[in-house]
């Protein structure tokens, strides 16, 4: 296998890591700052995908979509948070895991019953259908758009944490939400804007992978799996240790996929036990 | 007073009592058929489809060897060992002993052991070769054909059309089926002079094949051939595509469902895919004519392969026990042995040596968008055939 060959796996791997790094930012953020363990993060996924689907059906295009999916995820999530969620925070991890596994079958049935059991094709927007070609191969010009906007929202959430007054606030909630509630804010609010926040960052995802694998009701459960993967190896609540893993993780597959196929899916925990065996904690996590 | 005997008796009547009469009441009003399907779990979206051809079916046929057909529904949740106990508790409960459908292979091998130790008879969907080879057994019967007959009839007309389109890649499952189907890949190819340059194997689990394609591209192949089932053909079909590889390689999906498939594709990745199908409702048979017929003034919908699926076994249930003018099992297995009848793809007829269905397999061709007359208009039929193991060499012993 040559070099070349090798090298685009690398490329192509950084574009598998991109999609998998928006699949799971949000649910590294809610752990990180509420220390809420979210099962139905793939739900607030898979939710989105549907309705750009039913976007792309309704309008022709699924660009308009890119917004509005993820507002209806976070809605969601907002309305799933105030309702159920909040009365969670204060009980045990199993618990939390349980009501969101709840919360997360409830959405997969719901989906079914109204758009049945079979998958469903969502068109690449007409701008984005071509291929981009690199030296000898080829590119998808959408999972380049999708990159792209990975990239984006990576930036953009790291000037929202680190340099706005509404991150500080975050932050400091997440180290202490009670000395943030005794200097006058209210922490509840904070959470409850967070974790919206986080369904909506699913729900951006489940839209931009719609016309890549196409929708269907248990799409949910698999981005779960995978989203999990990337926060645990990155390190809980770690937003750069999100990037870093899922970077990991997508240039092991494709490369893994080149060098030793069958054993492709299977590096991704191999990588995951070997990192964890050294750093308990993740990549960037602390202990 | 009452001996200890008496009571004991009194006692296993009055346990015995309600299956008996459930059994006595379903041998004298109807004969009742099991139909295994999975309405929940991973393979929901299969099962769902087989459960409404059938219904659909036994709404149409109503009767059998002039006895009303009753049809009971066992949903398996896609897992063998609840659909074993739920064909032992139907045999013994309530005296089922014929039963159709399934979901998976797996689930068909384990009912069709089951029907076999209970005396049932059991005709089912499966692809797994061995259910009309190593571990074929006298109670079942099979509708699709195995991977040898989907590979011969794909590959060689391909080959034919194609010459010089000698380099093939494979994507393959690498489970039971996926590697079936590429071993019978093989052998086609070093038949008719093309070479088999690489192959990519992927897991039950895998979604993202990009770095799969990626590998092929490298390849520089003729031919991508994809060697899998279900939702992972569609998503693998996807990503080949839009990488580009319609530009300068050529896709055959082996094994494929059909509508069902296209519709999840949509026509723009169809087009000019080659694709393997055990049904397509668009052929001019009189079996298809009434299929197509019934299911659309029911359903209002086109049949797809899963819906004729149901359909198929349930009528074939029926023509065998029409034929035997009887529900005595040994009966109906003779009758089923050698049967004839106007199918789904036109002339079907069971093969006594292995209970094999022998039946065309299509080669379909994605058509242009511009070119479908309907909605469900996605492919031409470019031939179909029919190409089975001779029955000394399936490995089958009845």
């Amino acid at each position: 296998m040559s070099a070349q060959v090798l090298l685009f796996g690398a490329l192509n791997g950084i574009g598998i890591g991109m999609i998998y790094f928006i699949l799971s930012v949000g649910l590294t953020m809610i752990f990180g700052l509420m220390q809420f363990v979210n099962f139905a993060h793939g739900a607030f996924y898979m939710v989105s995908a549907y309705a750009a689907f039913a976007i792309a059906q309704w309008t022709g295009s699924v660009l308009p979509a890119f917004l509005i999916s993820p507002l209806l995820a976070a809605a969601f999530a907002l309305v799933s948070e105030r309702v159920l969620l909040q009365r969670t925070y204060s009980l045990p991890h199993e618990a939390q895991i349980l009501i969101t596994f709840a919360l997360a079958i409830l959405a997969q049935e719901s989906v079914t019953m109204i758009f049945g059991t079979s998958g469903k094709n969502v068109p690449v927007p007409d701008l984005f259908s071509g291929v981009v070609v690199l030296g000898g191969f080829v590119y998808p010009s959408y999972r380049l758009f999708v990159v792209a906007v990975a990239a984006a929202v990576a930036v953009l959430m790291w000037i929202a944490i680190e340099r706005t007054r509404f991150g500080a606030m975050v932050r400091a909630a997440a180290e202490n939400a009670e000395m943030v509630g005794l200097l006058g804010f209210d922490s509840r609010k904070v959470f409850m804007a967070a974790f919206a926040f986080g369904g909506g960052l699913a729900g951006l995802a489940g839209a931009l992978a719609a016309p890549l694998r196409g929708v269907e009701p248990l799409m949910g459960r698999e981005a779960l799996a995978i989203a999990f993967v990337v926060v645990i190896l990155g390190g809980l609540g770690s937003f750069s240790g999100a990037l870093l893993a899922a970077l990991l993780i997508g240039i092991t597959q494709s490369l893994m996929s080149m060098i030793w196929p069958g054993g492709a899916h299977l590096m991704i925990y191999g990588v995951m036990t070997l990192i964890l065996a050294f750093r308990p904690t993740g990549l960037m996590g602390r202990s | 007073m009452r001996t200890r005997r008496e009571i004991l008796a009194a006692a296993a009547v009055g346990v015995a009592a309600p299956a008996l009469l459930r059994q006595a009441w379903a041998q004298q009003d109807a004969i009742e058929v099991g139909s295994l399907v999975s309405l929940s779990g991973t393979f929901a979206n299969i099962g769902e489809q087989v459960d409404i051809g059938s219904k659909v079916a036994f709404e149409y046929y109503k009767t059998a060897a002039g006895k009303p057909l009753r049809y009971v529904q066992l949903d398996d949740q896609g897992d063998p060992g609840r659909a074993v106990r739920l064909t032992q508790d139907a045999m013994r409960d309530r005296g089922i002993r014929f039963f159709m459908n399934c979901t998976n292979s797996a689930i068909a091998l384990a009912v069709a052991k089951e029907a076999a130790s209970g005396g049932g008879v059991y005709i089912n969907q499966a692809g797994a070769d061995e259910m009309t080879g190593s571990l074929c057994n006298k109670n079942t019967f099979r509708w699709p054909v195995a991977t040898y007959s989907a590979v011969n009839t794909t590959v060689r007309p391909f080959m034919k059309q194609f010459p010089d389109a000698k380099k093939w890649y494979t994507i393959t499952g690498q489970y039971v089926f996926g590697d079936s189907l590429l071993k019978n890949l093989k052998d086609v190819l070093g038949e008719v002079g093309g070479q088999h340059i690489g192959n990519s194997y992927h897991s039950l689990s895998d979604r993202e094949y990009s770095g799969f394609i990626t590998a092929a591209i490298a390849a520089q192949p003729d031919v991508l051939c994809i060697c899998n089932f279900g939702s992972q053909t569609i998503d693998v079909l996807r990503q080949a595509v839009s990488f580009g590889m319609k530009r300068n390689t050529k896709i055959l999906v082996v094994w494929s469902t059909g509508l069902d498939q296209f519709q999840s594709l949509g026509p723009d990745i169809c087009e000019g895919v080659y694709f393997g199908a055990n049904y397509w409702h668009g052929v001019d048979a009189p079996g298809n004519r009434l299929l197509t017929g019934v299911i659309k003034a029911k359903l209002k919908v086109t049949p797809s392969y899963l819906l004729t699926a149901g359909w198929a076994c349930t009528q074939a249930t029926v023509e065998a026990l029409n034929k035997a003018g009887t529900t005595d099992v040994p009966a109906v297995i003779k009758a089923f042995e050698g049967l004839s009848y106007e199918g789904p793809t036109g002339l079907e007829k069971v093969r006594a040596e292995d209970h094999q269905v022998l039946k065309d397999y299509y080669l379909l061709l994605g058509k242009p968008k511009a070119r479908m007359r309907d909605k469900d208009d996605y492919v031409d039929v470019v031939s179909a055939e029919k190409a089975f193991l001779s029955p000394d060499k399936t490995g089958c012993k009845l």
